[in-house]
């Protein structure tokens, strides 16, 4: 019989539990603030991690395997949930050519007008206007194939 | 007929019309243009059976031989139908009221709880057997005029429906034996009056006089209805006969055989007076007197027939049947008695001179009939047996002639098609000659010339009155005041007799006028009265030949929407009239000579009472009164043709010489115009008021709480800005909520 895990002290729950808990907060706020769907999806799996931290630190606190063995289903579940949300991802990058949330506002109320983005106050600022160089060298060719290449998925 | 009893046939004389009526409402678009049928078959049959009763009670009277006849004992028979209402240990009758009749086996249980019960009782007796005849008689008369009246109307099963929903509801209203149950047929007669004078509802005249009928009526059945409440509080129960609790003893009704018996079983005084003149309110409600006539000129904007037969015959009858069956309650005071007089009289002067102006045929007929049951107030007014049975005798002869009179006048119209204002047609004797005849003779009776019906009925109304204001002219002795009022022997009435009840109370049912001699009832009112009638005569046959030689003398003139309607009457419109001139022409001097009707009713429970008994005299004809009147009426007709008579009957002539009081008289004395400003238009301020606050506050409120949902949602719509991340906020926020909520109840 494997030897329980000695029992941690109360210090040590707390400051793990508070990794944890920041590990959550930043995942949380992220879902909550980027608009880059796999940003997004990131955070959502940070929030994951920060929970598996709490329930490892809890295990050990009582010294019993309950709480490893929710992390490892835990983790289970993140990976799956990863190829499915990385699918949903794709598929809504495939129809906007974006990755941002905010394109997908069609399903407002009708009487609500679209929410757009606002030019941030630096973006007003002039941009610098850098020198431009004389072209040298050869100019490579143009390839038609590869002009047909789609760049994104 | 024979196997069936009388109260299977008394039963049977609402009945018929009443199936008709329900007959011709089912099938009435089926029938089409035969839908008079099942009306027609069901009041001719309760003709008949009318009838049959009428000739059984005249059986059970007995006939009069002569002067001498033995007392008439009264007849009465009651059916009661159901129990309509019945509740067990109502109230408790106070000791000594006139609700425990004293000497009776009530007034020893004075204690006990009596029952409030309402039975659906009908009665046979003299009153309602001639009454009924009457009803129905020239209910069939005028269904079959109206054959042909309302042919191609297009609501023609309506109008038959209504109809004989019409002689249901009176034959009910006099049949009826409960004062409950007379004030549901009140009600029911004025409502189908009300749909037939608006029967051609789209006509915006009609509408509003049918509207003005129904609401002046009301104003009259407030008055019934304080009188029952009334009647209840003072006797106790509201039925007109005796009826047998069910312990055995005697409830005795209001004006039943017991109560009448009692020399004090009437209540005097205030509340007595207060009973009668709420009851004559309501008279004054239905038979269109004064102040509450006005209705009657209005509501022949109706159908000729609905006018021959509510307007003239039947329904306006009504206060009189009211007045004539509570005789004994009207007897015990005989200030209100005076004022039925007073009132009966004003109204026939005033009524005959407002019709000496009109040039509307119907509306000279209206006022007419409103000036002739003026009379028969008068007669009624006057307290005596002779009084009573000549109010029902011109009653009778009244609806001859009247229905003649009306049935003749739409005979007219509809040939002139539908004018019927006397200066656009004249002459018409020489195209519409049964019309022409038939109007003749009933205009004779109206203006009671010898020897047609009116005259007689007529001289005896005339008659009594001057017997109350020369008493002693004629050698008759009897008391000008008779018990009634002589000293009202017991303190009656009603009361929780906290204290000295017999005082208190007999201050409330001896009224200290009432113990010396009565105010109005005096022979100086009944003098006026007398020569107010007189004039009231001239008057009459004054404008009712008026109206005959402007309609029917003179060069013939036709207004051209007659276009070819002109000539007589078809003879389903002309036998109906042939058949009215008959008892218009001799029914008065048959029933005068024979005294059949006033013998025949002095065996009605109501006239047989002690106090209207001891009024009776021996029958004479006084040629000095039968002079008065035939002069009376003479002059009226001569100076009726030196104005209108051939050649001048295409105008107003006669009334050239009134100036301003013509112009006073052809506004109708402006009573509608100060009825107008006085209540009508306070009404209608008040009506705004209300359908103001109606649409801006109530509906305000309803609309403003249906708003709230959509207000409510139009918030919660924001919520919904298609943002996913902001969903994700809104779950956030509610998962902080529960933590922090349990974290708090957790604390400490």
């Amino acid at each position: 019989m494997m030897p329980l895990l000695a029992a941690g002290s109360t210090a040590l729950l707390h400051n793990a539990l508070l990794v944890g808990a920041i590990l959550f907060a930043l995942g949380l706020v992220g879902i909550l603030t980027r608009r880059n769907l796999i940003v997004m999806f990131l955070s959502a799996e940070l929030m994951l991690q920060g929970i598996s931290v709490s329930l490892v630190a809890w295990s050990r606190y009582h010294g019993d395997w309950g709480g490893h063995v929710l992390v490892i289903f835990v983790l289970t579940v993140a990976a799956c949930e990863a190829a499915v949300a990385l699918v949903f991802v794709l598929q809504a990058f495939s129809r906007t050519g974006r990755l941002d949330a905010a394109a997908w506002q069609a399903l407002r109320e009708a009487t609500l007008s679209r929410s757009v983005d606002h030019a941030l106050p630096e973006s007003d600022a002039v941009p610098p206007r850098w020198p431009r160089l004389a072209r040298a060298g050869v100019l490579p060719s143009a390839d038609e194939d590869a002009a047909l290449e789609r760049e994104h998925v | 007929m024979q196997s069936l009893s009388p109260a299977t046939l008394l039963v049977l004389v609402p009945l018929l019309p009443l199936a008709g009526a329900v007959l011709t409402l089912l099938l009435g678009r089926l029938l089409g243009s035969r839908a008079h049928l099942p009306a027609i078959a069901g009041i001719a049959a309760a003709a008949a059976v009318a009838v049959t009763l009428l000739l059984g009670t005249s059986n059970q009277v007995g006939s009069a031989h002569g002067p001498h006849a033995e007392p008439v004992r009264p007849v009465e028979m009651i059916t009661t139908l159901w129990q309509w209402a019945s509740v067990q240990d109502a109230y408790v009758p106070p000791e000594g009221s006139a609700a425990a009749l004293p000497g009776t086996a009530v007034s020893s249980a004075g204690g006990a709880a009596r029952a409030f019960t309402i039975p659906v009782a009908l009665r046979l007796d003299p009153l309602t057997a001639t009454l009924l005849a009457i009803i129905t008689c020239i209910g069939l008369v005028v269904a079959v005029y109206s054959v042909g009246y309302m042919h191609h109307d297009p609501g023609y099963p309506r109008f038959f429906a209504v109809f004989s929903l019409f002689v249901f509801s009176m034959s009910m209203l006099v049949a009826a034996s409960n004062f409950l149950v007379v004030y549901v047929f009140w009600e029911a007669v004025g409502a189908c009056s009300y749909l037939l004078i608006g029967f051609w509802f789209t006509k915006p005249e009609a509408a509003r006089a049918a509207k003005k009928a129904f609401l002046v009526n009301r104003v009259g059945d407030f008055g019934l209805a304080i009188a029952t409440f009334l009647l209840w509080m003072t006797y106790g129960t509201l039925d007109f006969h005796d009826t047998l609790s069910p312990d055995g003893t005697i409830l005795p009704g209001i004006l039943g055989q017991t109560r009448l018996a009692d020399a004090g079983g009437i209540v005097g005084g205030a509340v007595g007076t207060a009973i009668c003149l709420c009851l004559l309110l309501a008279a004054c409600g239905k038979s269109a007197q004064l102040p509450l006539h006005v209705w009657l000129p209005d509501a022949m904007e109706g159908p000729t027939p609905a006018s021959a037969l509510i307007h003239a015959a039947t329904m306006v009858t009504a206060g009189i049947y009211l007045v004539a069956r509570s005789a004994p309650l009207f007897m015990a005071c005989p200030d209100a008695l005076a004022a039925v007089s007073i009132v009966g009289a004003t109204t026939a002067l005033v009524a005959g001179l407002i019709a000496t102006v009109q040039n509307d045929l119907k509306r000279v007929l209206a006022y007419s009939t409103i000036s002739q049951l003026g009379y028969m107030f008068a007669s009624l007014g006057t307290g005596t047996l002779l009084g009573f049975t000549a109010a029902i005798f011109h009653l009778v002869t009244h609806a001859f002639f009247k229905a003649l009179l009306f049935l003749g006048a739409g005979s007219v119209m509809h040939s002139m098609g539908g004018v019927i204002d006397m200066r656009r047609f004249g002459g018409l004797r020489r195209i519409m000659p049964i019309t022409a005849a038939t109007f003749l003779v009933g205009s004779l009776a109206l203006a009671g010339v010898a020897p047609f019906s009116g005259f007689f009925s007529k001289d005896e109304i005339l008659a009594t009155l001057h017997a109350k204001g020369w008493p002693n002219a004629h050698g008759e002795h009897h008391d000008a005041a008779p018990a009634s009022h002589a000293s009202l022997p017991l303190p009656l009435g009603e009361g929780r007799g906290e204290g000295a009840p017999a005082t208190r109370l007999a201050s409330l049912t001896r009224s200290p006028v009432a113990a010396s001699a009565a105010v109005l009832d005096t022979p100086e009112t009944f003098r006026v009265l007398f020569w107010m009638s007189l004039v009231t005569a001239g008057l009459t046959a004054f404008y009712t030949f008026r109206a005959v030689f402007m309609t029917f003398t003179g060069p013939t003139r036709v207004p051209e929407e007659a276009g070819h309607h002109a000539h007589e009457s078809p003879p389903v419109m002309a036998l109906p009239l042939i058949i009215l001139a008959v008892p218009s022409a001799i029914a008065g001097w048959w029933l005068f000579n024979s005294q059949w009707l006033a013998h025949f009713l002095t065996a009605t429970p109501s006239f047989s009472a002690p106090a209207v008994t001891a009024t009776a005299v021996p029958h004479a004809f006084h040629m000095d009164l039968a002079i008065q009147g035939t002069l009376a009426a003479a002059i009226g007709i001569v100076i009726a043709a030196i104005g209108h008579l051939g050649r001048r009957s295409d105008g107003p002539q006669m009334e050239r010489f009134l100036g301003p009081l013509q112009t006073f008289f052809a506004n109708r004395c402006y009573i509608d115009q100060l009825y107008a400003g006085l209540i009508v238009r306070p009404l209608e301020g008040l009506a705004l008021v209300a359908a103001l606050f109606d649409r801006f506050v109530i509906d305000g409120l309803v609309n403003g709480v249906a708003r709230l949902p959509a207000a409510l949602g139009g918030v919660v719509r924001r919520l919904q800005t298609g943002l996913l991340q902001r969903y994700a906020l809104a779950g956030v926020m509610g998962v902080l909520a529960i933590v922090f909520v349990l974290a708090w109840r957790l604390r400490g």
